[in-house]
């Protein structure tokens, strides 16, 4: 039978590199891998490596480790980091709860009223806090002029004064975290449990809180890098005596021109944030378990 | 019971917004306060400090933050569009993977961006790119991530039946990205540019390693003036470029229309 006449010609299925798909991409990529990607590899290879012959060694990282200024940054770090996440946490849940359920007409005030801080950027900020809390600042004046203290209180050049500054700096990345978490809770569930009888308290301990648990998780977490990685808050509000890790960086670059050291301080910045993510997910299921989830 | 966790609830959240506004109420109050010992509430105002912005001193590095803001907005928008073109709208093969290597800079901190930016120039003998270039290149490698999850949010929203009823009428793919596809994006990609704009404005953690000595950005500039003193001339120019970012804010909204973006309205 010879009926193949209308058949239609095939296309030869040839699998070409679909150029016009990924040449938009080309530019974009190349700046990347030229102005982040070569110079991370860059700052990992050079610190591995031996100065004068260029063999593998770690002693650049041994003496990281065995500087003892150094660690008493790196432990500074972590206090001020943690001490950080917790109080933008805090802060954040009430303002973001809120944020999730209300309906009133001021909502998009407070909304803005959260995240507008943003704009002033850390400076101004910074600027505000150490009016506020300076040996002759806003809270001490007012404080001895009405005799409670004569001496004014240590509220700056410390790690209050760092912690009061950054959480102010961080709680919009906290509200936001956690308000994305809070708006995925079904309101119906709390409803239902208060049609049931639960009290406001029991709604929130039973329900609100372990279904949040990992939006609190993020808010943790994303302060606690946020924090670890600032520079100009706790350099203005911290003083020469409060070092920290991200200002030992730079005074390792722009004072001792040291970049082979400061590129071992920020790659343990780094893995600093690897691991906080790592405890971070097990923080998680750990927290879950103990809500009874 | 109810009723006192209710009233304790309002009170936490007043005392919350005002622990976020007290800061920016206090730089205001500072700017206006006659003494150069700053006071929170001034008897008198005055405008003195605000003159000084026009002294080279701080009119020198805000027209440089300006124009490497302005400059870093229009190249990552550039950019942004061509990385979400390929990989939101064209789905490209691997575009999941290509997406998180574009995004891979926001999980850095600044500072560790900043060290390997420097030593690559330095290592690579291209000391002359301190400054504005160098600059440009930094902020660039910080913005271009969120102009691209911005450019690319809205592309995977966008309605390609529009596009099709676009091809069907006979649009050539010149128009169709230029009538259809750019004006349905507009506001995701205003938003991401207005990132840019605040973010390479601001910054401080980046442009600290690539300024040079005569040649520095207003936020450090201010830095290192507050390091050594609490000048109101420095409130001065802090409320002054705060007026300038919110000013251009506006300008972008005006040209972008993307506040619309925020409440999930530009379907």
């Amino acid at each position: 039978m010879a009926t193949i006449a209308f058949s239609t010609p095939q296309r030869p299925t040839r699998i070409a590199f679909p150029f016009k798909v990924f040449l938009p991409l080309s530019l974009p990529s190349i700046v990347l891998l030229l102005f982040f990607a070569a110079p991370m590899g860059l700052m990992l290879g050079l610190s591995f490596q031996d100065q004068e012959t260029g063999t593998f060694t770690l002693a650049s990282y041994g003496r990281f480790f065995s500087d003892e200024l150094v660690l008493k940054g790196l432990g500074r770090t972590v206090v001020m980091s943690g001490l950080v996440a917790i109080c933008v946490t805090i802060l954040a849940y009430p303002l973001a709860y809120y944020l999730a359920r209300s309906t009133s007409r001021w909502r998009t005030l407070v909304f803005a009223l959260a995240i507008a801080p943003e704009l002033a950027g850390v400076v101004l900020r910074t600027y505000g806090w150490l009016v506020i809390l300076e040996d002759r600042g806003f809270i001490n004046s007012a404080l001895i002029w009405s005799g409670l203290i004569s001496e004014p209180l240590p509220l700056s050049k410390n790690l209050f004064g760092v912690v009061v500054g950054l959480t102010h700096v961080i709680l919009p990345f906290g509200i936001l975290s956690l308000l994305t978490s809070l708006q995925g809770i079904n309101p119906n569930l709390e409803k239902s449990a208060q049609i049931l009888g639960a009290s406001r308290l029991a709604v929130i301990r039973y329900i609100v809180l372990p279904l949040s648990v990992p939006g609190i998780v993020s808010s943790l977490l994303i302060a606690f890098t946020m924090a670890a990685s600032a520079y100009a808050t706790p350099a203005l509000l911290g003083g020469a005596a409060f070092k920290v890790m991200a200002t030992m960086v730079y005074e390792q670059v722009l004072f001792y021109i040291d970049w082979s050291f400061a590129a071992v301080m920020a790659n343990v910045l780094l893995a600093m944030m690897l691991v906080s993510a790592f405890v971070g997910s097990r923080l998680e299921s750990r927290l879950q378990q103990k809500l009874h989830l | 019971m109810n009723r006192v966790l209710t009233i304790l609830f309002r009170a936490s959240l007043i005392a919350i917004l005002a622990f976020i506004t007290l800061p920016l109420l206090v730089v205001v109050a500072a700017s206006f306060s006659p003494t150069s010992a700053v006071t929170f509430w001034p008897g008198d105002w005055t405008f003195q400090w605000y003159p000084a912005l026009l002294e080279s001193r701080w009119l020198d590095p805000f027209l440089l933050s300006a124009e490497l803001a302005i400059i870093v907005s229009l190249v990552s928008g550039l950019l942004g569009v061509l990385a979400a073109y390929s990989v939101a709208y064209q789905k490209c093969p691997g575009h999941a993977a290509i997406m998180s290597f574009l995004l891979s800079p926001m999980a850095v901190p600044q500072i560790v961006k900043g060290v390997a930016i420097v030593l690559f120039l330095s290592s690579a003998g291209l000391y002359k790119l301190l400054g504005t270039p160098g600059l440009v290149m930094a902020h660039i490698v910080l913005t271009m991530p969120y102009v691209m999850r911005m450019a690319a949010t809205a592309m995977f929203n966008f309605d390609k039946r529009l596009d099709r009823a676009a091809r069907i009428l006979g649009a050539g793919p010149v128009q169709r990205i230029r009538y259809v596809l750019l004006p349905l994006i507009r506001s995701g990609l205003f938003s991401g540019m207005t990132f840019a704009f605040i973010i390479s404005f601001n910054n401080i953690p980046l442009s600290v390693f690539l300024v040079r000595p005569g040649q520095t950005t207003l936020p450090i500039a201010v830095i290192n003036h507050l390091e050594y003193s609490l000048d109101p001339v420095l409130a001065a120019v802090n409320v002054a470029s705060l007026l300038f970012v919110l000013g251009t804010i506006i300008l972008f909204e005006k040209i972008g229309g993307f506040s619309a973006h925020f409440h999930g309205g530009s379907k």
